[in-house]
């Protein structure tokens, strides 16, 4: 006999982590965003204290874009606060924007320009544009200074969306999937720029990927976006502390599944039941496995089965 | 000010041509004005009015730069509207401040509305370049100059007494700008575009900005689309149940071509006819009045109107490339050519529909025009529409790619086609419906049949291509 069982997530109340010292660099409280009938960010409220990397995560079409493009005031929120670097963000100006470099998901601005011109054109705006870094980053990844956006392949555009992004040495980066479309050598070498960027003070990245390898490289916070909610944010480490996998293996099947405290999601098999749990009692769990007559093994999972399993 | 000279730079790196033309233009009408050594009233005027020409081509470029630089992502560049503020300020100061210095050295007296008038005409330039229909306004005063030639000189006469003129101008353009500018420079959330091979505007041009982003629509314009989107999912819909009762060939290429030309279907074509008629009855019953009308210029806007289409599907049939893979592999041809040819025999449609829109719009405006020979003008409206639909059909398949290439080519097929129709009117009020009718058939029907033949073979011997184009 073979059962298999999905039981219902229990939802972790978003968690406000203390401000840093600095103060947070993000502040959203009740964020509201539909278009048209469809709701997409019910209720969203996030912390980001400054000086931090941090991963948002989410299923495709959970509304990260959304999410990352209402912060930056790029899209009309229909509800809810937002704060940027101390001031409400209702759209993009003032003085902040020297310390904010946004990265879209598909960079498709100008493609009449050449890649010179309009590195010229986005420096022209900025006091702090690092013009060494620049011609630095376009050598290293081979974007040709005189060839036309349009004429870019969608991984070249993107090098060039994060040069544009970096050059102006931003004290926040905001990076939609910034690295879909670049080849492992590129992906590296963003990932060393931006590791590198962060070891300077006070920089706080937050960049949304499916890339959860990224995440691990750069010691990233995560937060997790579902049903239009910021289910948690935390540090990577804790996060692989608290949910472990406890895998029940006895002959027989699963009439039922047994009641275990944390217990988020369980699945059985003619001979297996897993069981994804958060801050589990693993005394607890050997006892109950003593009961079942059944043994036990205790997996952490890594970011990937976790993003798999809650998102 | 670094900021300022690159917004400012845009316009000389994107239309270099028109910037050249504007400020030679600008140029020539400062000298006319500053070398009026008689100190007559007249050269200042007509300076002015150069400057004010020159004004309205710069700022039509201006506001098609304007309208692809104001994306939501350009507003995360520091200061954004303060340095586009300043650039305006530049503007101002080049086509309406200098000229109207320069001339109150000479006509002081009507400096102030010199200046009101400078500064009309830059944001009736700026509207139309921003897409914006009361750009269109500026083609009134052209209207009722060509209607009332009189009755417009005794309004100019009082204007220039009056000393409401140049604030009433100032307030205009203040509206204007206002208007123009300020959807520009606020942030929306961008629609999507039903297919690229279509659009819903009226004269089936591009509503599309030059950097490919749908134009936002006003609250009329999203009803129409809604509508046209009703209409294009009851005909998808009734052409799959068709298709599932019957699942011929033929069905099949009615799915294909809801697919890639949602609004060809009769209620949307029907309601496109309805909604030119109108706006084309307005144009008209000013246009009728004008001394010397020739009504037959009827269908040679007929035709203008109706060649439109095209442009609009030799830029959709590139951009929607990628997209088309889906459509191959659900079609699972036997061979690339057999794909091929599904796409021509569906894109053939366009013709008939060409045809039908020329000859309703021909119909419309002889009936409006009062037309002495109504019959001529929608013989020669079928025949030219049917070999000019055929040649932009065949050209827009295998025609040049880049974009000078296919404006070009557009140019060509559009003023060539009215040529045609001159000179097909011509040929049968010379020689009579029949015998000139028939010659007329025989030359461009056959030279479009020609052209379309060869196109469609050389497309049904190219492979598919499914990659997305350079810019």
């Amino acid at each position: 006999m073979s059962m298999s069982a999905d039981l219902p997530i229990t939802l972790v109340e978003p968690v406000h982590l203390p401000a840093a010292p600095t103060g947070p660099v993000l502040r959203v409280e009740a964020l509201r965003k539909s278009f048209g009938k469809r709701v997409v960010l019910q209720s969203v409220d996030w912390n980001v204290p400054a000086g931090r990397v941090i991963g948002l995560l989410g299923r495709n079409g959970a509304g990260k874009t959304t999410l990352l493009r209402c912060l930056l005031g790029l899209s009309p929120i229909d509800g809810g606060r937002v704060e940027v670097l101390g001031e409400p963000m209702t759209e993009p100006g003032g003085e902040r924007m020297h310390r904010i470099g946004f990265v879209p998901q598909t960079f498709d601005l100008f493609p009449w320009m050449k890649v010179r011109a309009y590195l010229d054109f986005t420096a022209a705006f900025y006091t702090r544009w690092d013009h060494t870094l620049t011609a630095r980053l376009l050598e290293s990844w081979q974007l040709d200074p005189k060839q036309k956006i349009g004429q870019l392949s969608q991984g070249q555009r993107q090098k060039l969306a994060i040069v544009r992004a970096i050059a102006p040495q931003p004290d926040l980066l905001v990076l939609d999937e910034p690295v879909a479309s670049l080849d492992p050598q590129a992906r590296r070498a963003f990932m060393t720029e931006l590791l590198s960027l962060m070891r300077q003070p006070g920089k706080t990245v937050i960049f949304s990927t499916h890339i959860t390898a990224d995440l691990e490289r750069a010691g990233a916070d995560i937060a997790l976006l579902r049903d239009g909610r910021i289910q948690f944010m935390r540090p990577l480490a804790e996060l692989r502390e608290s949910f472990v996998r406890a895998v029940f293996s006895r002959p027989g099947g699963w009439p039922h599944t047994p009641e275990v405290a944390g217990l988020l999601k369980a699945s059985a098999s003619d001979t297996e039941m897993h069981m994804l749990l958060e801050d589990a009692d693993l005394g607890a769990l050997h006892t109950l496995a003593s009961e079942l007559g059944a043994s036990l093994r205790i997996e952490t999972p890594s970011l990937e089965d976790l993003f798999v399993e809650l998102a | 000010m670094k900021a300022v000279w690159q917004l400012w730079l845009q316009l000389w790196k994107r239309m270099p041509v028109l910037v050249v033309l504007a400020i030679l233009m600008w140029l020539g009408g400062l000298v006319i004005i500053a070398m009026n050594f008689r100190e007559e009233e007249r050269p200042v005027y007509l300076g002015a009015g150069l400057c004010a020409f020159a004004s309205w081509f710069w700022h039509i470029g201006q506001g098609q730069v304007l309208r692809s630089l104001c994306r939501p992502e350009s507003f995360l560049l520091p200061d954004f509207r303060r340095w586009l503020a300043w650039t305006a300020a530049i503007d101002v100061l080049q086509w309406v401040i200098l000229p109207s210095l320069l001339a109150a050295l000479f006509v002081p007296s009507h400096v102030c509305l010199i200046a009101a008038a400078l500064l009309l005409v830059a944001a009736l330039g700026l509207a139309t370049g921003c897409g914006r229909r009361v750009g269109l306004l500026i083609w009134v005063v052209f209207i009722a100059a060509g209607w009332m030639p009189q009755v417009v000189a005794q309004v100019v006469e009082v204007a220039l007494n009056s000393p409401w003129t140049a604030p009433l101008l100032v307030l205009a353009a203040t509206l204007l700008l206002r208007v123009t500018l300020l959807p520009l420079l606020r942030i929306d959330d961008l629609e999507v575009e039903p297919s690229p091979l279509e659009s819903t505007s009226l004269g089936r041009t591009n509503t599309t900005n030059i950097d490919g982003t749908p134009q936002p629509r006003g609250a009329l314009g999203k009803r129409v689309a809604g509508l046209f989107d009703y209409f294009a999912q009851r005909a998808m819909e009734l052409a799959l149940q068709r298709y599932r009762r019957h699942p011929t060939a033929a069905q099949k290429l009615t799915l294909v071509r809801r697919l890639l030309l949602p609004h060809d279907n009769p209620q949307a074509i029907a309601l496109r006819l309805l909604l030119v008629a109108g706006m084309v009855a307005i144009y008209f019953f000013a246009v009728m009045h004008r001394q010397h009308f020739n009504a037959a210029v009827v269908g040679a806007y007929a035709i203008l109107l109706t060649m439109t289409r095209f442009p609009q599907l030799g830029r959709g049939m590139l951009r929607m490339r990628p997209n088309l893979a889906d459509l191959y592999l659900t079609l699972a041809p036997d061979t690339r050519a057999q794909y091929q040819k599904v796409m021509v025999d569906a894109l053939l449609i366009l013709v008939p529909v060409s045809v039908l829109t020329a000859l309703a719009y021909t119909l419309l405006g002889s009936v409006l025009a009062h037309a002495a020979e109504p019959g001529r003008m929608l013989l020669t409206a079928a025949i030219v529409a049917t070999s000019a639909s055929l040649v932009a059909l065949a050209v827009h398949l295998i025609g040049p790619q880049g974009s000078f290439g296919r404006a070009a080519v557009n140019l060509v097929l559009t003023f060539g086609s009215m040529a045609v129709y001159w000179g097909g009117y011509w040929l049968i009020g010379a020689i009579g419906y029949a015998a000139g009718g028939m010659t007329l058939a025989v030359v461009t029907i056959s030279f479009g049949g020609g052209v379309w033949y060869a196109a469609q073979r050389e497309y049904q011997r190219r492979a598919p291509c499914f990659d997305a184009p350079l810019a």
